[in-house]
């Protein structure tokens, strides 16, 4: 983790202010090329997301019956599906949901996974064994099968998928935080704001606590691109999104299969928007890795 | 060595059981429970007749003694049978463990034909367009929905080249030349994606191993190029890769769910979606603590064998 000392600062107070941060970030970008990709790729599938309504061409759930499975043209970029719909303005309404439930399913198991990593971290003892043992637990079943058992115990829907996805996430993401607490804790600033009789939330809020949120941000970037695949994979399967929402996923297991020989577009366009979503996280992530993490970035 | 194998047994026997607790609670969380959630699909099943399924399914006990009865028949190998299909889950095991088992190992194998030759080209000339061809490959693998490329794979063998994969699932001992043609496309798929970590690893440990003072020395000696990466570096920059590889398993059990869908091979990805689907739990905790103990054991296999090649994790 990246930390350098300011002159003057007392007890090797890391800088962790956001400013110096995203002006690290913003170095990296400029200098790597991919690092520039994933920014701009990351900002398309948001303003997309936001700005669905008036970017589609058409409704995204009218069928026109008349002009079923059309290939590519003027009209319809790409394509229709079976029973008319326009495939571009789908995949266009199909960006809120990979986004809706890939930042909600971060947010939620990003946070919870924070607070686990953190009292296991600064309390360690019997709490961490038992905390950790039970992540331990978790960890052995692949992210996509305990999603799934998730789902088949909650019945399919997007919510469902999304809380699914967050339980996956809670486990990697509370090991990652335990490892920077149990690092940061060896910093003297904590041991002097002990000694001086600071109270335990006062230092994780003040002193842990921005010494994580590197580690945190990074590994929420990675885990966005894999909530849009974990949630893509389980509308593949069916029991994600349900019809006739239009999800990237359910796009491609509905239609996109069904018609794959008479209407290939209908399987690759939904598919090429899950890939450079999840392409832009990925490698924003590793962009985040190269700015703030030194130690990683000689690696390559 | 045999503190250290005796250590992690010991520590491996918790974290099933609490694996098993996990994947026991989870099925017990369902509002009602599983048979109320199946039955009230299907409309026309009376209390009566309820009641008895849940009397003999042994539903109606507490939650501990039908936790230890699974536990017992998890332990005994003989896991109950199907809701759904009456069949014993071990009859239905005993035909899917094969495919997915022939599934992973090809694809694994498959995984590193691709992953370690890109990755030592691509250390070997770091910054050079090898080298970003080869780093774009290994993030575009990671990148690729397996749904999706499976997908393509079938769509466009069957538009280019008229040919789709034979249907019925033909086993590698009876009919190894269908089987292989059933198993090649699917295993490429999810190699494909396997390779690109291992490919990312390998880049980057050999570029570490590169920069040490024993390869410089194997330089100053004036041995050859090939000597010195594929005899003296290579061979240890592979310690971090196989820890990397065991950890792989996870996500290529995962893949063989999907990829099983799409090529319809009867393994136990498939097997698990359909009992999902039909909410076959007995089916589905099964197979899920199958999936952890086989993951667990790997792991386990892993820590072993990198403490055997790597002295010092034994002694930390």
């Amino acid at each position: 983790m990246a930390i350098a000392t300011a002159p003057g600062r007392t007890f090797d107070e890391p800088v962790t202010d956001h400013v110096s941060r995203i002006r690290a970030l913003w170095t990296v970008i400029k200098r790597k090329p991919l690092g520039m990709v994933s920014a701009g790729l990351i900002i398309i599938l948001v303003l997309t997301a936001i700005f669905a309504n008036v970017l589609a061409p058409y409704d995204p759930l009218a069928a026109q019956p008349e002009i079923r499975l059309a290939p590519p043209s003027w009209a319809h970029p790409f394509g229709t599906d079976d029973i008319g719909r326009d495939v571009l303005s789908r995949v266009i309404y199909g960006s809120r949901i990979s986004l809706w439930v890939g930042l909600l399913a971060v947010g939620i198991g990003t946070c919870v996974g924070m607070i686990v990593g953190l009292v296991s971290g600064y309390w360690e003892g019997r709490l961490d064994l038992m905390l950790q043992r039970v992540m331990d637990a978790l960890m052995t079943i692949p992210g996509l099968i305990l999603a799934l058992a998730i789902v088949s115990v909650l019945r399919p829907s997007t919510t469902n998928a999304m809380l699914a996805i967050a339980m996956v996430i809670i486990p990697g993401n509370s090991r990652v935080v335990r490892g920077a607490v149990l690092s940061a804790k060896q910093n003297r600033f904590v041991e002097a704001a002990q000694a001086i009789g600071c109270r335990d939330y006062r230092i994780i809020a003040s002193h842990i606590l921005p010494n994580v949120t590197a580690p945190i941000l990074i590994l929420a970037s990675i885990w966005l691109g894999n909530a849009i695949l974990i949630e893509a994979s389980l509308s593949f399967l069916g029991v994600g999104t349900q019809p006739p929402t239009p999800s990237w996923g359910l796009m491609l297991s509905s239609t996109g299969r069904a018609f794959m020989e008479q209407a290939p577009w209908l399987a690759f366009f939904p598919g090429l928007a899950i890939s450079l979503a999840v392409f832009g996280f990925n490698l924003f992530g590793d962009t985040l890795r190269d700015a703030w993490d030194p130690k990683l970035r000689r690696q390559g | 060595m045999y503190t250290y194998v005796a250590r992690r047994l010991a520590l491996s026997i918790p974290v099933l059981i609490l694996s098993s607790l996990i994947v026991f609670g989870l099925m017990r969380v369902m509002p009602g429970d599983a048979l109320t959630a199946l039955m009230g699909e299907s409309g026309n099943v009376s209390p009566k007749e309820l009641e008895k399924l849940r009397r003999d399914l042994g539903l109606d006990l507490p939650y501990y003694k039908q936790y230890l009865i699974w536990a017992w028949q998890m332990l005994s190998l003989s896991p109950g049978d199907s809701i759904f299909t009456n069949e014993p889950i071990s009859v239905a095991l005993k035909k899917s463990i094969p495919v997915t088992v022939e599934l992973a190992v090809l694809a694994m194998i498959l995984g590193l034909v691709i992953a370690v030759p890109i990755g030592v080209i691509s250390a070997t000339r770091q910054d050079k367009p090898s080298d970003y061809a080869g780093r774009v490959a290994a993030i575009t693998g990671l990148s690729l929905p397996d749904f999706w490329l499976g997908t393509l794979v079938i769509t466009f063998a069957a538009i280019w080249f008229r040919w789709i994969p034979p249907l019925g699932y033909a086993s590698l001992w009876t009919d190894p030349w269908t089987n292989l043609q059933q198993f090649l496309l699917p295993a490429a798929v999810l190699g494909f994606r396997l390779s690109a970590a291992t490919m990312r690893m390998t880049r980057s440990t050999l570029l570490e191993v590169l920069r040490e003072d024993y390869v410089r020395t194997a330089w100053a000696k004036g041995l050859g190029e090939r000597i010195i990466i594929y005899k003296h570096a290579l061979k240890n920059a592979l310690i971090p890769v196989i820890t990397l590889v065991g950890g792989q398993f996870g996500t290529l059990l995962a893949g063989t769910v999907i990829v099983e869908t799409i090529f319809a091979l009867p393994g136990m990805g498939r097997l698990t979606v359909e009992a999902i689907l039909f909410r076959d739990y007995p089916i589905v905790q099964t197979n899920v603590m199958l999936v952890a103990v086989t993951l667990v054991t790997l792991n386990l296999l892993v820590d072993l064998t990198y403490a055997w090649l790597d002295p010092r994790i034994r002694y930390q």
